[in-house]
């Protein structure tokens, strides 16, 4: 600080002087002080990084989330002579509805690569293990992963399900409704037994009807997985109003 | 650095700080738009799945 004002009072004073015969900082000085700027540089771009990664991303991706989640509903709505049927994979197979962790519902699509992800959804595994879907009747598991930070941070509060609380699976014409049965606080990411139709980890042993829920623990790191296994508690009709089922009012 | 930049900037103070705070806004947009989304799958924060690799 000190050598730049000493330069520039010298400048002010002899404007006409020429650059050779400019007394500034020494080159150790001058080396130390760009050092210095290039050091709080970097803090400041590492700062801002923090901003993108958990408040940028989010805004991106609610919005875009919002957009798809919109586009399965208008579909829904303007199909309804078309009947149960065709399963639309593309656009999103339906919603999460889990009141513990999240007020809003949460879209799922087919695929867990970052690229789907990141636009705020969860995904179901397409791979190592692939999910069963709840829709095709039969038993599996319907297996999960959505963020804990960033890009909608869906399953950020994923630590607030306990045993009993209700997930609520949302397609056009049924309600899936889950159950909380194990969590698995920690595990290692490649640990993909817990995807498996009887994730045994979760202390079953026969075939049935599970949700996994997958994603990063501790928070902001993704050094782990956190895992929460659910269980079909029973399948509800939507009705002509789409009245909620009662775990979500 | 910066002083050098200050320093070469056109106009009086308040026209060097105005180019300054567009200069900023525009690094920021860069890094926000190009620099950050390229920079987030290198960095190991936010892998959620479970897999073999």
């Amino acid at each position: 600080m000190a050598a730049t004002t000493d330069r520039e009072e010298h400048t002010d004073a002899a404007p006409e002087a020429p650059e050779p015969r400019r007394r500034g900082p020494g080159p150790i000085a001058m080396a130390v002080s760009v050092f210095g700027e290039l050091l709080i540089t970097a803090g400041l771009v590492l700062g801002l990084f923090v901003v993108y990664s958990l408040w940028w991303t989010n805004v991106l991706a609610d919005r875009k989330a919002d957009q798809e989640g919109d586009k399965v509903r208008d579909n829904w709505a303007t199909s309804e002579s078309s009947g149960p049927g065709a399963l639309d994979t593309k656009d999103g197979i339906g919603f999460l509805h889990v009141p513990a962790m999240n007020k809003d519902e949460i879209l799922i699509k087919k695929g867990t690569s970052t690229e789907l992800l990141n636009d705020g959804v969860a995904g179901y595994y397409t791979d190592p293990v692939k999910a069963t879907l709840p829709t095709s009747g039969k038993d599996g598991n319907f297996s999960l992963a959505a963020h804990r930070d960033g890009h909608g941070a869906k399953f950020h509060d994923i630590h607030k399900l306990k045993k009993g609380d209700p997930i609520v699976f949302e397609t056009k014409d049924k309600w899936y409704v889950y159950k909380v049965y194990a969590v698995l606080p920690e595990t290692s990411k490649y640990n993909v037994k817990v995807l498996d139709a009887i994730p045994k980890e979760s202390g079953k042993k026969k075939a049935g009807k599970y949700i996994t829920l997958t994603t990063c623990t501790p928070v902001f790191t993704s050094r782990y997985r956190y895992v929460v296994w659910g269980e079909l508690e029973r399948v509800e009709k939507v009705d002509g109003e789409r009245t909620v089922p009662e775990e979500l009012r | 650095m910066y002083g050098w930049i200050w320093r070469h900037l056109p106009g009086n103070a308040w026209v060097k700080a105005l180019i300054s705070l567009v200069l900023i806004l525009a690094v920021v947009y860069v890094l926000f738009q190009y620099v950050f989304p390229w920079a987030e799958p290198l960095l190991p924060f936010n892998d959620v799945t479970v897999d073999n690799q």
